[in-house]
């Protein structure tokens, strides 16, 4: 049990056991209530049919009313404490999920961004809280009320009460283990077919016009037919035992009401029960068993919500520990003025990297990061440049050679303290949804106004931001909507510029950029965007690259293939011919793309 | 939405079936408790009065052990058939959808891209509808009357407690229901975006760290995770308000009838037996409503999607003609002023577009990214109507009159269509499936077309060569080995009308001589061909360059 990931989530929402206890006695008390009225409901008739003076019964008949009103009072309480231990369980996660992938090695984190678990992890977040309320919770207050139950109905009748016990078990704890097995199995088996007709769609969807034309819609759609066919008969197999498992709840009540007759009326001929108590045993049942009507639903939420632990417990897993960093000396207000010009502040040496589990990408680089000078690095798309910057940003660790800040390891470097000297802005950066002002902070919290509007002003987003509703203060909204693909690369050059470091490292700052994009390349390379800084750009486009101080070709094995000044790559006595074809092919391209 | 919503009965032939069944069901469920309910009441009555003993109702108890296996039995019923019928009524909904979204076309679907989750996870949510609410519904309307008219025959003064409170419930829940949806709506808004904040502090996580800033939004994720639920607790005290009435009035109503009842047995205005069937029966006539009341909000979602699938089933889809395609080898395909608004409304791209395409003819269009080459595209396959201007087919001399595009029968006019898309897709199956598409390929003409495009390099790379499975469940092909294989197809489709868009954009320089060689070999040929083109040695192999342009949309 220790090692169900459900049960390890479920641990981590670090719920408050005084709070837990409350939800489950309201909720104990609400179905008491209902149970209580029942059994009284049962004397009251019972002992009315003898005849009795009337105030014999006004007791009973005041409790009656009253469990009628406690029974939704509680339960309206238990709904809203339960809902709030969830919630707050889930916001207790939330937080230790942050702090943990904050502060784990950033490549297991990156990984993350890779796959969609971070933006799934909401929606499981709030599954692991959904078992508080639909399936942890009514358990506990099953059992509550089910023992209570049956060692009250034991009081009248011993063997009733047994045999009450044994039918709860019968409803409470065997159809909801059965309804969970059924599940689970028509699950795994329906799990092919479902992404198969999942695929099927999409094909038909975004292929509907290829398809129309090839006159293959007709046989996509049989195909999908197909795949639905399969799942019905994965779920038309699992249907008989889930409808076992229904079956058993009112099977239970059932029997829990002969049971009482068949020992009930025998002993009342043999003057060990009350024949008024006959009443309240027999039909007391009828209403114990609302407390495990819901159990077999909340087995099968708990499978579902298990998936989605698993999830977020790899989640945490996946993020280790990092290595104890070596705290550095915070970098003072503005970095850049600290380092004197033509000291490197970067230095890569016989440089290999690539991810910890994959295979290397890039090797053999030699790298000098000077301020005031910049780099360009270029090659085939999907190569691995930008798991070189990350390496270089002491993100990923070298797998040979070194990354030095300063004469340090990077990747021993504390977070803060390596950021401090090395800015990276990979390609698929987050805008956060939040105003413009506040996402350029996000590279320095003490931005001005101003400053803000005049790098805006200096990446070409003057335009853009003057047609903002509210300016600066304009909400950007759910990863930038509000943003095109070429305005949003800008906003991140920006706020990459606005940062302290000495040492910026760009992805692709100009892909989707259309017109100026060329313009922005050369700032960025020429000193007029970052003057006396490092800039280390990582493009596929070679337009603008006579801005670089040095452009570095890597091949398609990941080693330097060329290296030098656009001009020297071009024309000179060591002119790479690679580069200069595709040089004449884009500027083919960007001729006829103007025409 | 309606309870039950008529068109999803006319849509899913399952549901239909599956409505009647349940209702048949409830019948003789109602039936069932009755019995049950009158069987309790007379073995236990004569005991409780000491009139009777065991040998006296045991057969009484008998008939009720047969009346507990009848009820459970018909409980197994309606459970084995209510997943299988959700399941199918789900299928046949989903290929509606799909099938009416792939006739509604590309624009459509660029337009509305949550088509594809609808059809895939949206439409599921119909399940909990089918199993949980639906039933529930149908006993509302037999469980719940007949039980009541049991009780209206034995006690006159319980039956009309119960038939003064039964419609309060519906009428409280909708007064509550109303009075709580603003205040709902306003504080769900509120939730969303705290929700949503929290999401988005995660998402940005690496690039906080890639600066170096991710210390400190813990705070925030702490707060915000605070304010999410102090929000989502204000809606909840509301939205539970009309839970804890329904509970009430069923409970309070119930307890009523059993104070009644109690007391006219006291005066000996009851006798025992009434008195007990009617208190078992009162708590049976609401339940229905009560589940009804419970499953209403799971049942919501699958409401919801199905109201999309009906909004996707009742779009127009473009009408198709009828008049008999051309022989396009005599046949000139002419644009005229053809004017499509983009998306965003404020451009025209293409505008006034106009192109001839003459049989044995090579022509590319070029112009921007943005400019509407591939809408021209479009256009001229038939798949979207122009906004302006028009699409003609010109046959060959004087005595053929025009046809426009739109009034041929399509499946004619595509059949002598061989189109290469950006994106070309990849059927599961094997590869020479896919490239074939169904007709068999003549092993020579393959292997001389493959050698062309570069696809025989490819497929030596493969597993298991031509057999290799791709597509969904296989071996997943780059855009450029796509290309290579629809390039291939092109090839051996004998179709007198060839459309490459982009063939070059997702292929290197190697990739640039297949495409030239492949339109060099369709004009030898003497297909007709319309590439869409960047690159400048595409353009010279073209007889003629048309320059597509987007405008912006003329103020009035």
């Amino acid at each position: 049990m220790r090692t169900d990931p459900l049960w390890r989530a479920v641990r981590l929402l670090d719920v408050d056991p005084k709070r837990v206890l409350g939800a489950v006695l309201a909720g104990a008390g609400g179905l008491g209530s209902a149970i209580a009225l029942a059994a009284i409901s049962a004397w009251l008739i019972a002992r009315a049919a003898q005849m009795p003076p009337v105030p014999a019964l006004s007791i009973a008949a005041v409790a009656v009313r009253l469990f009628g009103i406690s029974r939704g009072v509680l339960r309206y309480v238990e709904r809203l404490v339960s809902h709030d231990v969830a919630l707050r369980g889930m916001a207790n996660l939330r937080v230790r999920l942050y702090e943990r992938l904050a502060s784990g090695s950033p490549a297991g984190m990156l990984a993350l961004r890779r796959g969609d678990l971070l933006a799934r992890v909401g929606a499981d977040v709030d599954a692991v809280g959904d078992v508080v309320v639909r399936g942890l919770l009514p358990m506990a207050v099953a059992g509550v009320v089910g023992l209570g139950s049956a060692i009250a109905m034991g009081v009248f009748l011993p063997t009733a009460g047994v045999a009450l016990a044994a039918c709860l078990l019968l409803a409470g704890v065997v159809a909801p283990w059965w309804a969970y097995r059924t599940a689970r199995a028509t699950e795994r088996e329906s799990a092919a077919a479902r992404s198969d007709l999942a695929a099927t769609t999409q094909t038909l969807l975004d292929g509907a016009g290829e398809l129309t034309v090839a006159g293959r819609v007709a046989p996509a759609l049989d195909e999908l037919r197909a795949a639905d066919a399969r799942l019905a008969r994965a779920v038309d197999r699992g249907a008989g035992p889930a409808a076992v498992a229904a079956a058993l709840g009112p099977l239970a009540t059932g029997i829990a009401m002969l049971a009482a007759l068949v020992l009930g009326i025998p002993a009342v001929t043999a003057g060990g029960l009350d024949p008024v108590e006959l009443a309240v045993v027999v039909l007391t049942p009828l209403a114990v068993f609302e407390a495990t009507s819901v159990l077999p639903g909340a087995a099968v939420s708990l499978l579902r919500s298990r998936e989605a632990a698993r999830r977020v417990v790899d989640l945490l897993d996946s993020s280790v520990q990092a290595p104890a960093a070596t705290p550095a000396a915070p970098a003072s207000g503005d970095a850049t003025a600290d380092v004197p010009a033509g000291v490197a502040v970067l230095r890569a040496e016989d440089l290999a990297c690539g991810w910890p589990d994959g295979p290397v990408l890039v090797r053999g680089l030699d790298l000098e990061l000077v301020p005031g000078r910049s780099t360009a690095i270029v090659g085939p798309s999907g190569l691995g440049k930008t798991t070189l910057l990350l390496t270089l940003a002491g993100l990923l660790e070298a797998r040979a050679g070194h990354v030095l800040v300063d004469g340090r390891p990077v990747h021993v470097l504390d977070r803060a303290a390596a950021a401090s000297r090395v800015a990276l802005t990979t390609e698929d950066a987050h805008v956060f949804d939040t105003t413009v002002l506040e996402n350029l902070r996000v590279a320095r919290g003490d931005v001005t106004p101003d400053e803000a509007t005049a790098v805006l002003r200096a990446v070409g987003l003057d335009g853009w931001l003057d047609g903002l509703p509210d300016g600066l203060d304009t909400v950007l909204g759910s990863d930038a909507a509000r943003v095109s693909g070429g305005e949003r690369r800008r906003l991140l050059v920006a706020r990459t510029l606005l940062a302290a470091a000495p040492v910026l490292l760009l992805d692709e700052p100009t892909e989707h950029v259309d017109a100026g994009g060329r313009a922005l390349l050369a700032g960025l390379l020429d000193g007029t965007l970052a003057p006396g800084r490092a800039v280390v750009v990582v493009t596929h486009r070679l337009g603008g690259l006579d801005a670089a101080d040095e452009v570095i070709l890597l091949d398609a094995t990941g080693t330097v293939r060329a290296r030098g000044h656009h001009h020297a790559l071009l024309h000179g006595e060591h002119a790479e011919p690679a580069y200069a074809a595709a040089w004449r092919a884009e500027q083919q391209a960007e001729q006829t793309e103007g025409e | 939405m309606r309870p039950l919503d008529p068109r999803l009965l006319r849509r899913a032939q399952s549901a239909r079936r599956y409505v009647l069944l349940t209702a048949g069901l409830g019948g003789l469920t109602a039936a069932v408790v009755v019995a049950q309910a009158v069987l309790l009441a007379r073995a236990l009555s004569p005991v409780v009065l000491r009139t009777a003993d065991w040998p006296d109702v045991a057969p009484t108890v008998g008939w009720l052990a047969v009346v507990v296996v009848a009820r459970a039995a018909l409980v197994l019923a309606q459970e084995r058939f209510a997943h299988r019928s959700a399941t199918r009524a789900v299928a046949e909904l989903r290929e509606q959808v799909v099938a009416h979204a792939v006739a509604l076309g590309p624009r459509w679907l660029a337009a509305n891209p949550g088509v594809t989750t609808l059809a895939t996870r949206g439409l599921d949510a119909l399940e909990p509808y089918f199993v949980r609410y639906l039933p529930q519904l149908l006993l509302a309307v037999t469980v719940t009357p007949a039980t009541l008219a049991v009780v209206l025959t034995q006690d006159l003064i319980a039956a009309v407690t119960i038939a003064v409170t039964l419609p309060l419930i519906p009428v409280f829940m909708v007064l509550i229901g109303r009075m709580t949806q603003g205040y709902a709506d306003a504080r769900l808004t509120a939730m969303t975006r705290l929700g949503h904040q929290v999401l988005d502090l995660l998402a940005g996580l690496p690039t906080l760290r890639a600066l170096g800033r991710e210390r400190g939004p813990e705070r925030r994720v702490a707060e915000l995770g605070d304010a999410h639920r102090k929000a989502t607790m204000g809606t909840l005290r509301v939205a539970f308000l009309s839970g804890m009435t329904l509970e009430l009035l069923t409970t309070l109503s119930v307890a009523l009838v059993a104070v009644g009842v109690g007391f006219r047995l006291v005066f000996g205005d009851l006798d025992l037996v009434t008195g007990l069937t009617v208190l078992v029966l009162a708590p049976e006539v609401y339940l229905p409503l009560r589940q009804v009341g419970a499953h209403f909000h799971a049942s919501a979602d699958g409401v919801a999607a199905a109201e999309r699938a009906f909004e996707v089933l009742e779009a127009a889809a473009p009408e198709r003609g009828n008049v008999p395609a051309p022989d396009l080898t005599g046949t000139t395909v002419r644009l005229r002023g053809v004017t499509v608004a983009a998306p965003d409304r404020a451009h025209l791209a293409p505008a006034d577009l106009d192109l001839d395409l003459a049989p044995g003819e090579v022509v590319a269009l070029a112009g921007p990214n943005g400019a509407g080459k591939s809408t021209a595209v479009a256009v001229l396959l038939g798949l979207l109507s122009p906004d302006r201007g028009e699409v003609t087919l010109q046959g060959d001399g004087s005595a053929r009159a025009s046809v426009p595009v739109s009034e041929v029968d399509p499946s004619g006019w595509w059949s002598q269509i061989s189109w290469v898309p950006q994106r070309p897709v990849i059927e599961p199956g094997t590869v020479r499936d896919a490239v074939g598409r169904g007709a068999a390929v003549d092993d020579a003409q393959l292997t001389q077309a493959a050698a062309l495009t570069g696809l025989d390099a490819v497929v030596a790379a493969l597993p298991d060569g031509w057999r290799t499975r791709v597509g969904q469940g296989g071996v997943g092909l780059s855009l450029g080995q796509r290309q290579r294989l629809a390039l291939t197809r092109a090839l051996l489709e004998p179709a007198p009308l060839v459309v490459l868009d982009e063939p070059t954009a997702h292929l290197d320089a190697d990739g640039e001589q297949v495409v030239l060689d492949t339109v060099a070999r369709l004009r030898d040929e003497g297909r007709t061909v319309l590439l869409v083109a960047h690159r400048a040695s595409l353009l010279r192999l073209a007889d003629r360059t048309v320059v597509v342009h987007s405008a912006p949309v003329e103020v009035r």
